[in-house]
């Protein structure tokens, strides 16, 4: 008895991050309009969409770069209202248990490669110099950057940068990766070798949510698609059948327009 | 004008520097706090820093200087000339090193705070590992242009009395009556003052840049 109890909580895992009717305004403009959302962990989770559809903006909610209006967010066991001004240690709990990968890498100029990755694990997790050397190096191996370890971030290609910035942030043990576009600044042959290192992410069982205009990694990689549209959710499923027979037409017409590229 | 006569105006040279490595010193110091007050979010707050800051650099030195020692001076404090000078270009050093440490803050992209949030570092560690940093780089260069003009300005502190190059140029000219030759050492006085900084300003700029350069 006590067993199949058990077994029910397994066939029906928590979700690791859950948006409840959350709400984001820029004055009058609605950039995020009643979002719900769960996420399993190890899933892997697309969102494409038209730009100013509020994908990054619902993103940069999820870890409170921006504060939504409204609605709940849920990550793990921290849980934030979003009418009520969230309190340091409870962002800081939100916080610790997502990674975040920018755009523009955002990596931090005056220091060499190895110290981006050490830095924030000797300031928040509390790991001497050596124990956070020895994992940022073991990242970096990962990612196939061993031998830039001693570099500055300016002499590493920007496919590179963006490996590094994946190590950073992996480097302090998040529950779920964010991904803002990691390929968009990027040429193709070099958003490739980032690509790569995501989809061995995701091998991994890591939970990925990431925004993206790669329709490939939405279709072959992320087990997730949601297609985003002024603010809102068209349309939620299975990657391959949300991209193959989207039911709106204004998902239509986006893929339309991706795939006549 | 004898060897013993230029070596009295080169005593003046410890005093000249004691200013303005003393103001600088303070500038630097307090130019923080009053950069932080002015990019703060809090507008009375701001608006009050900005007036302040303002109506500092309005008036002329020499004003400041005489509005501390006879100002504050008579009465209220007794002041030496030394400290009201030393006060005076510290509160003018101050407001001028906060705007050159706010162009260096400014210099720095937003996505350089959102990873530092990102990755959760606490405020002071946001500071003292990424922004002062990447600050100091961009502010290096105006700092050092500014020391530079900060000790020529120094010169006004001989009129309230304080005994630096500009006094002791002075007064070695009513003493011999040679005026061109007493100032000319005071102006060697200076630029041999003066090259060491800019000489050390750049090789450390250059050396900042080496290492970071695009």
């Amino acid at each position: 008895m006590h067993r199949q109890w058990n077994l029910s909580v397994i066939d029906s895992p928590r979700p690791v991050v859950k948006l409840e009717h959350v709400s984001k305004r820029y004055g009058a403009f609605d950039v995020l309009k009643d979002i719900n959302l769960s996420v399993l962990p190890g899933d892997v989770l697309a969102i494409i969409g038209p730009s100013g559809s509020g994908k990054s903006t619902l993103l940069r909610c999820i870890n409170w770069l921006e504060p939504a209006n409204s609605g709940i967010i849920s990550v793990g066991d921290v849980t934030i209202r979003c009418e009520e001004v969230p309190e340091k240690s409870r962002l800081t709990a939100l916080r610790r248990q997502l990674g975040m990968v920018f755009q523009s890498f955002n990596l931090f100029p005056h220091m060499t490669v190895l110290r981006n990755i050490s830095l924030a694990q000797e300031r928040t997790l509390g790991r001497s110099r050596k124990e956070a050397d020895a994992i940022s190096l073991n990242l970096l191996d990962r990612v196939g950057l061993a031998d830039k370890a001693y570099q500055y971030p300016v002499r590493c290609s920007g496919g590179q940068q963006q490996r590094i910035a994946i190590a950073r942030a992996l480097a302090l043990d998040p529950k779920v990766m964010l991904f803002d576009e990691p390929t968009s600044a990027l040429d193709p042959e070099l958003g490739l070798e980032v690509l790569a290192v995501m989809r061995e992410l995701a091998g991994s069982g890591m939970t990925m949510i990431v925004v993206t205009h790669e329709m490939g990694f939405a279709e072959n990689v992320s087990e997730h698609t949601m297609i985003m549209a002024e603010g809102e959710i068209l349309e939620y499923g299975p990657s391959r059948e949300v991209i193959r027979n989207p039911k709106t037409e204004r998902a239509r017409r986006f893929l339309r327009a991706v795939n006549d590229r | 004008m004898t060897g013993a006569d230029a070596a009295h105006i080169a005593m003046g040279i410890p005093m000249t520097l004691g200013l303005t490595a003393g103001a600088f010193a303070i500038g630097s110091v307090l130019g923080f706090p009053v950069m932080l007050a002015r990019s703060t979010g809090f507008l009375p707050l701001r608006v009050a820093v900005i007036a302040v800051i303002a109506f500092v650099r309005a008036l002329p030195p020499i004003l400041w200087v005489f509005l501390i020692y006879f100002g504050l001076g008579s009465g209220l404090l007794n002041l030496s000339p030394f400290v009201a000078a030393l006060s005076a270009f510290g509160l003018i050093a101050a407001v001028n090193m906060a705007e050159i440490y706010r162009g260096g803050m400014l210099s720095i992209s937003s996505g350089q705070w959102e990873a530092a949030r990102a990755l959760n570092l606490s405020r002071v560690s946001t500071w003292t590992d990424i922004m002062i940093p990447q600050m100091t780089r961009v502010a290096l260069p105006p700092s050092a242009t500014y020391v530079i003009g900060l000790m020529k300005d120094s010169a006004i502190a001989s009129t309230i009395g304080v005994t630096e190059l500009a006094y002791r140029g002075k007064q070695m000219s009513q003493i011999t009556f040679e005026g061109l030759s007493a100032f000319a050492v005071v102006g060697v006085c200076y630029i041999a003052l003066s090259l060491p900084v800019a000489w050390i300003a750049r090789t450390a700029e250059k050396k900042l840049r080496a290492k970071v350069a695009r």
